[in-house]
């Protein structure tokens, strides 16, 4: 039988506990309006960047396109026994199965191309350290961004495309692929394990071109007439960089807004255990309380009748 | 509103314009300034640093664009620009002392220096001050 005392320290600790998540839990809910608002408000730039590619896409054709010298990004460019993965989780944990299932779908990856050589960029310091600590892989660590979040901003977006448009470039990887947290609602989120590069064709209009040429004119409201200053290679060359960009720039985006999400749930649930734990404590401590006074009562009772006798 | 250009500039992180109507926009486009009235013919730049404005009615507005595209299409002005700011975010003592940061940062020519990025940051301080510079005179 635990004392008094004992149960009564017990109770406390776990209302100092239940103090902090309750902290935690309005922290994340007030910073997530903050994140989704920066999603929303990078989506007009998105789509203004998709607009584009795919009108300039409609004005090339295929010798612009093979001399533009981008096309080595896009499908079909390399083939090597290297890979690259690109991994987003966060930097503090306390999120539930928010870097779990991430690290998990790594790993699953990982196994999947464990015959070739991997390069790694990291960004939050859980994959990080999941990465370092892991062996017998042909593994090597390129870029590693640590403590961005929550603060990221579309320089960290720039610094990552650039890195991962030279190790595409440089080591000649046959793919990068990237896993990350995608933020589905509040209470979801979706793990999401795709190739960033090499990009598909049909992002700047390209297979409609190349299987039928006449399409786009058939349909006739496509076919608009640009002008494009510096030449089409040129701005191209210059678009598809900042359009990888642009997505990593959302793909970091919805990982902050995921984790956020993730330690809302979790801080939640934590603390209506706490609450729980703190209620059968103090069942439990008036109880033992109850029966001292109990015992204490029949021993004076016990002893006055022995003297009254 | 038939002779009103709609001017739209967004940045990654937030959209600075939308929609606006405006008579008169000048475009820091690649190979030198661009003026723009209703009626342009369809067109695609790529900007690089520089001052962009635009006129409506009277009062003319500037803004500071670092390296994006624009693309003129239909009476429609879309800027995405990887960074902007309206000319009253402007710091103008900030500008002056990253100006001369950079200007330094050249100078020094340590080898540890990237020279492209120093280069960047110069020219964009330059155009900081040139807006400060600009907002002075209005006043």
């Amino acid at each position: 039988m635990p004392s008094l005392r004992d149960v009564r320290r017990h109770i406390k600790s776990v209302k100092n506990i239940q103090q902090i998540t309750y902290a935690m839990k309005m922290v994340a809910a007030a910073r997530i309006k903050r994140a989704q608002s920066a999603i929303l408000s990078s989506r007009p730039f998105a789509v203004k960047m998709e607009e584009m590619l795919a009108d300039l896409g409609a004005e090339l054709n295929e010798d612009d396109f093979k001399t533009s010298g981008v096309c080595d990004l896009f499908e079909g460019g390399f083939y090597s026994d290297s890979v690259g993965l690109l991994l987003i989780t966060s930097d503090k944990g306390l999120c539930g199965s928010f870097n779990a299932n991430l690290l998990k779908a790594a790993v699953k990856w990982l196994r999947e191309n464990r015959e070739k050589k991997i390069y790694c960029l990291a960004i939050g310091k859980k994959g990080r350290d999941f990465l370092r600590r892991l062996k017998n892989l042909n593994l090597e660590m390129e870029q590693e961004l640590i403590g961005i979040f929550p603060k990221i901003s579309y320089a960290h977006a720039e610094m990552t495309g650039e890195a991962v448009t030279n190790l595409y470039r440089a080591k000649k990887t046959a793919k990068i692929t990237v896993i990350y947290n995608e933020f589905k609602s509040l209470i979801a989120q979706r793990i999401v394990c795709r190739d960033l590069l090499p990009l598909e064709m049909h992002i700047a209009g390209l297979p409609a071109k190349a299987v039928v040429a006449g399409k786009t004119s058939a349909s006739g409201e496509k076919l608009r007439d640009f002008n494009f200053e510096p030449g089409k290679n040129l701005l191209l060359r210059a678009l598809l960089p900042r359009y990888i960009k642009a997505q990593i720039y959302r793909m970091l985006l919805e990982s902050q807004s995921a984790e956020l999400a993730a330690r809302m749930n979790a801080m939640e649930s934590a603390n209506k255990n706490a609450g729980e734990l703190i209620d059968a404590l103090t069942l439990k401590l008036n109880k033992t309380r109850q029966a001292m006074i109990t015992k204490e009562l029949s021993e004076i009772v016990g002893g006055a009748e022995a003297l009254g006798g | 509103m038939e002779n009103k250009l709609l001017l739209s500039i967004v940045t990654p992180e937030r959209p600075l314009v939308e929609n606006k109507p405006v008579d008169f926009a000048v475009l820091p486009a690649y190979e030198g300034e661009m003026g723009i009235l209703p009626g342009h013919i369809s067109f695609v730049v790529q900007l690089k640093e520089g001052i962009l404005r635009y006129r409506e009615g009277s009062a003319e507005e500037y803004f500071s664009v670092h390296g994006g595209f624009a693309e003129i299409h239909g009476g429609r002005i879309s800027v995405f620009a990887e960074t902007g700011e309206l000319a009253k975010e402007i710091d103008e003592e900030r500008a002056r002392q990253s100006y001369q940061k950079a200007k330094d940062a050249l100078s020094m020519r340590g080898e540890d220096i990237d020279l492209d990025s120093a280069q960047a940051a110069l020219r964009r301080a330059a155009v900081r001050l040139k807006i400060a510079e600009l907002k002075k005179r209005r006043k």
